[in-house]
């Protein structure tokens, strides 16, 4: 997310809002968001259904229990609401190809 | 057959079976068993609607013709990423 906001400048060139998402309250959310400085919106999928919809719920094995909670995963939607760019895993930490998509959707 | 590839298959086979008995008849399932997103590229984004971090509802469909939109689902509040 801080990766985010520190490219929020090229983000807002491209005529592009952020929305990160996660099973966190709203109350989490929010103190994680001061905590980094992060001025887009933090979104609470708290009953899990847009990680169902968007088929990225996973399950993690902690302490011989089982928790469905997000796979990490960025989604580019365009201003027709189409996807333009799915990134799954360890490198959808790095925002620099979604952003890259969206400076070129813009150009479009 | 060559020997050797015999040898290095009973070797496996005996080492599978090894495996297979110690698990238990009901195993966890395991991480990479999570399937990933059916979503690509060309598909209608699902529409929703979730509360913003002061607990006011952002709807996905409302950037429609105005912005292009990051969803940057991640793990957990105070992780990495």
């Amino acid at each position: 997310m801080q990766a985010y906001q520190a490219d929020r400048q090229k983000l807002e060139a491209a005529d592009t809002v952020v929305l990160g998402i996660s099973i966190d309250s709203p109350a989490a959310n929010n103190a994680f968001a001061e905590k980094l400085g992060v001025t887009f919106p933090l979104l609470s999928d708290m009953n899990r259904k847009v990680l169902k919809q968007y088929g990225i719920l996973k399950l993690y094995n902690v302490e011989k229990d089982e928790y469905e909670w997000a796979q990490r995963t960025t989604f580019v939607v365009d201003k027709q609401g189409v996807i333009q760019h799915v990134e799954e895993g360890t490198s959808a930490v790095n925002p620099n190809s979604a952003i890259a998509v969206c400076t070129t959707l813009h150009k479009k | 057959m060559h020997l050797k590839s015999f040898a290095v298959a009973a070797l496996a086979a005996v080492i599978a079976a090894g495996v297979a008995s110690r698990l238990p008849a009901k195993a966890p399932v395991p991480q990479a068993a999570v399937a990933h997103t059916s979503l690509k590229v060309g598909d209608t984004a699902p529409d929703f609607t979730l509360l913003d971090n002061k607990w006011k509802p952002v709807h996905l469909a409302d950037f429609r013709g105005k912005k292009t939109v990051v969803l940057a689902f991640y793990v957990l509040a105070f992780t990495e990423g």
